[in-house]
């Protein structure tokens, strides 16, 4: 590609956006604080916050207009999702918004998914890059009502008489084996190329959102761990003014300055020029993948002895660090996908300036 | 937010079209061979002749003196990039320049402003010295007032250009009993003075530098930049440029963080072998097939993207760390081929990647090291205090 091509580089954030932003950080600050993120670990969802959280409009902002939703842009949803993740949320929120989305594309909001919009029903969704065989982990399988899987070259929807059973899991999603073969009833959606490519946008999106929610997540745990590291202090003076805790602080705080930029500037590409720079989104969750697992582990030794225990809030991020991000399967394929982008690109650029 | 390509008016075509033109008749492949040769990232000809047609003038001065539009400024920066213009010496000398015009007196100005458009006086940075390191303001170069005169003793690292350059901008120490940052005095001093020896030192990327001596150098008090003593107030400035501690432009017509134009150097890496593990060998089989070469190059080409990402500092930490980091991975991915370098037969990727392995080192050093910055972020974005450290210890020798 030509890295001197003359393109804004405007990361700043709207009026409309911070509005947004500031709404939703409140919001979960004031009814998600961590002993409910506790509470719901056995189910891996809060029903109420949910439908507090529906009530606000966030799954139906997620929708265009022509399906009754406000239209909002991906730059939007990775604000909503950032939250999510910094207050590690037990609210099925990203799946959701990427199911109904997909939905939506696939012409597939009708009457019996109707509600879906409004988040009355849950959809669900098979966020794997490599389509599976039988019986496969579904990261929100236990409490939605709609699951959309790929079969062969088909998009199928499926619903279940009784909810897949939860499986526990290091991320406290409400995670499900969902077998397709014992789905009560299955509805074609789409078949082709055509249908396979709007699956592979909501894995994108799906995987950008994550990415956003990870953002968040590791810029929770910096702070968490940057206060503690402040008020503990080791021979007289606080460790935190010790560079063998403050360089890894600053290296957790580039993380997130890079990994949310990286994010936006996916997000813009995928609803201004989705064909320009489509590696983007899966290169955001690569990166954030990868750090996340490793800010959330040094947030926990930072905080030495209480950091480890099961109780400390700093555990809370070190689990979803690493579940959530996972639920999509192995992080190292979108990575795979990534290369076959830049390299589609390149060798097409090569041949093209012969 | 905005990352859409910039609409040009026609006049702002015209002049990317003639900066293009005329930017890839002068950087000639002589010119780029006998850049690799000397390592000066400076060249002569260049120079005098982007200064003899104006664009030295038009991008130091602001768009209100009479310099470049916003959009044209960042026309010609990327413009200059595309055509790898060498770049070291004219941005020591755009900086040093600031400072002659803000402190030095109006005879200074004369003597030197001129040539700096012309491109016939250039000017680089006498920091560092051979014993200290990123504290810049640990400084022991003396200088001692005689008369009219200073005279000047002591010897500085890493003035870059100092043989393509006509004078040196140097720190010197004026006060050796009061507080560090109350004991510095700047000089513009001209490098053909007696008493001013430069020595050349290649570094591993292949660039060259200077350590550069000083004895008994006698240097006229005009040549003094701002208040004795007062050093500290002159260096500030350049200092913060520098470190890249500057705010996002509202238009998004400039760089992301510092060291994009060494970012660059990791980018043309990264694209060199995204297109090179295409390319099938005799047996039709493409490094890209092996799911190993796909997942590193995948993981690299991630990681880059972030880093070109991040703003201010935190970019210019991600952008040398992260040339650290993934430089190897892309050597790997190219197998034993990738060891050879620029111009060698059968390098695999005109020696890019091994380049950046080489280069990076530098590039986590450039105006402070990687530690001076993660010291800032830690201390005042994070409000972790200021760093800890044992108790100076008395040297024995």
């Amino acid at each position: 590609m030509d890295r001197y091509e003359l393109r804004r580089l405007d990361y700043s954030l709207s009026e409309d956006h911070l509005d947004l932003q500031s709404a939703y950080k409140q919001f979960f600050k004031t009814h998600c604080p961590i002993e409910t993120v506790r509470a719901a670990e056995p189910s891996g969802f809060d029903k109420n916050l949910w439908e507090r959280l529906c009530a606000m409009g966030a799954t139906t902002m997620a929708l265009p207009e022509s399906c009754g939703g406000d239209g909002a842009t991906l730059v939007d949803l990775t604000l909503v999702a950032e939250e999510i993740g910094r207050s590690l949320a037990p609210v099925p929120w990203i799946d959701h918004v990427c199911a109904a989305r997909l939905l939506a594309g696939l012409g597939a909001l009708g009457d019996e998914t109707a509600s879906v919009a409004g988040g009355e029903q849950l959809a669900a969704f098979d966020a794997r890059i490599d389509s599976a065989q039988g019986a496969r982990l579904i990261p929100t399988g236990s409490i939605a009502d709609h699951i959309v899987v790929r079969d062969g070259d088909q998009i199928v929807r499926l619903t279940f008489g009784t909810r897949p059973a939860k499986v526990d899991n290091i991320g406290r999603l409400p995670m499900a084996w969902v077998d397709p073969g014992a789905a009560d009833a299955r509805t074609v959606l789409g078949q082709g190329c055509d249908a396979l490519a709007k699956y592979r946008r909501a894995l994108d999106e799906w995987r950008l959102l994550t990415a956003a929610a990870l953002v968040g997540l590791v810029e929770e745990a910096m702070t968490i761990a940057a206060e503690f590291a402040k008020n503990r202090y080791t021979l007289g003076v606080p460790i935190s003014t010790l560079q063998g805790i403050s360089h890894p602080l600053a290296n957790m705080a580039i993380t997130v300055a890079g990994g949310r930029n990286l994010t936006r500037r996916a997000a813009w590409f995928l609803d201004n020029e989705p064909d320009a720079r489509p590696e983007l989104a899966p290169s955001a969750f690569v990166f954030m993948a990868e750090e996340a697992a490793k800010a959330a582990t040094m947030a926990v030794h930072i905080q030495g002895g209480l950091g480890v225990s099961a109780e400390a809030a700093a555990t809370a991020y070190l689990v979803r660090a690493r579940g959530w991000p996972l639920a999509g399967g192995d992080p190292g394929a979108s990575a795979k996908r990534v290369a076959e982008l830049v390299a589609a690109r390149e060798s097409s650029a090569q041949v093209a300036s012969v | 937010m905005d990352f859409s390509r910039v609409e040009l008016s026609d006049d702002d075509e015209a002049f990317r079209d003639d900066a293009r033109n005329f930017l890839k008749a002068q950087v000639t492949a002589e010119v780029r061979r006998r850049d690799r040769e000397t390592g000066d990232n400076f060249d002569e000809g260049v120079h005098v002749a982007l200064g003899a047609a104006g664009y030295l003038a038009l991008e130091w001065k602001s768009e209100s003196d009479g310099g470049f539009s916003r959009v044209r400024r960042r026309i010609w920066e990327q413009e200059k990039r595309r055509a790898h213009v060498p770049w070291v010496t004219w941005g020591t000398t755009a900086m040093v320049a600031r400072s002659v015009a803000k402190f030095g007196s109006a005879e200074l100005q004369n003597e030197v402003l001129p040539g700096v458009f012309s491109g016939q006086v250039r000017l680089c940075l006498g920091y560092t010295e051979p014993e200290g390191g990123s504290d810049v303001a640990t400084c022991k170069t003396r200088a001692v007032r005689d008369g009219g005169s200073w005279l000047i003793n002591g010897s500085k690292m890493f003035t870059t250009g100092a043989h393509n350059c006509q004078y040196v901008f140097l720190i010197t120490n004026t006060a050796p009993d009061s507080p560090k940052h109350q004991s510095l005095t700047m000089f513009l001093v001209p490098l053909n003075l007696p008493g001013i020896e430069i020595q050349g030192l290649r570094t591993v990327d292949g660039d060259r530098t200077n350590i550069v001596y000083y004895s008994d150098v006698r240097v006229d008090d005009k040549y003094r930049l701002g208040e004795v003593n007062a050093g500290w107030t002159v260096l500030r400035e350049p200092l913060n440029t520098e470190h890249g501690a500057v705010a996002a432009a509202a238009d998004g017509l400039q760089d992301t963080s510092i060291m994009m134009h060494q970012a660059g150097s990791m980018a043309t890496a990264v694209d060199k072998a995204a297109a090179r593990v295409t390319q099938p060998d005799p047996s039709g089989r493409r490094l890209l097939d092996d799911q190993s070469v796909a997942y590193r190059l995948g993981r690299s080409f991630a990681r880059m993207e972030a880093a070109l990402s991040a703003p201010s500092i935190y970019g210019r930490v991600a952008i040398a760390q992260t040339m650290r980091d993934i430089s190897p991975d892309l050597m790997d991915i190219l197998g034993a081929a990738s060891a050879l370098p620029f111009g060698t037969d059968g390098a695999a990727d005109d020696g890019s990647a091994e380049y950046v392995y080489r280069f990076a080192p530098l590039v986590g050093i450039y105006g402070g090291t990687l530690e001076v910055f993660r010291n800032m972020i830690g201390q005042y974005t994070l409000g972790l205090g200021k760093p800890n450290y044992s108790a100076p210890v008395k040297k024995v020798s």
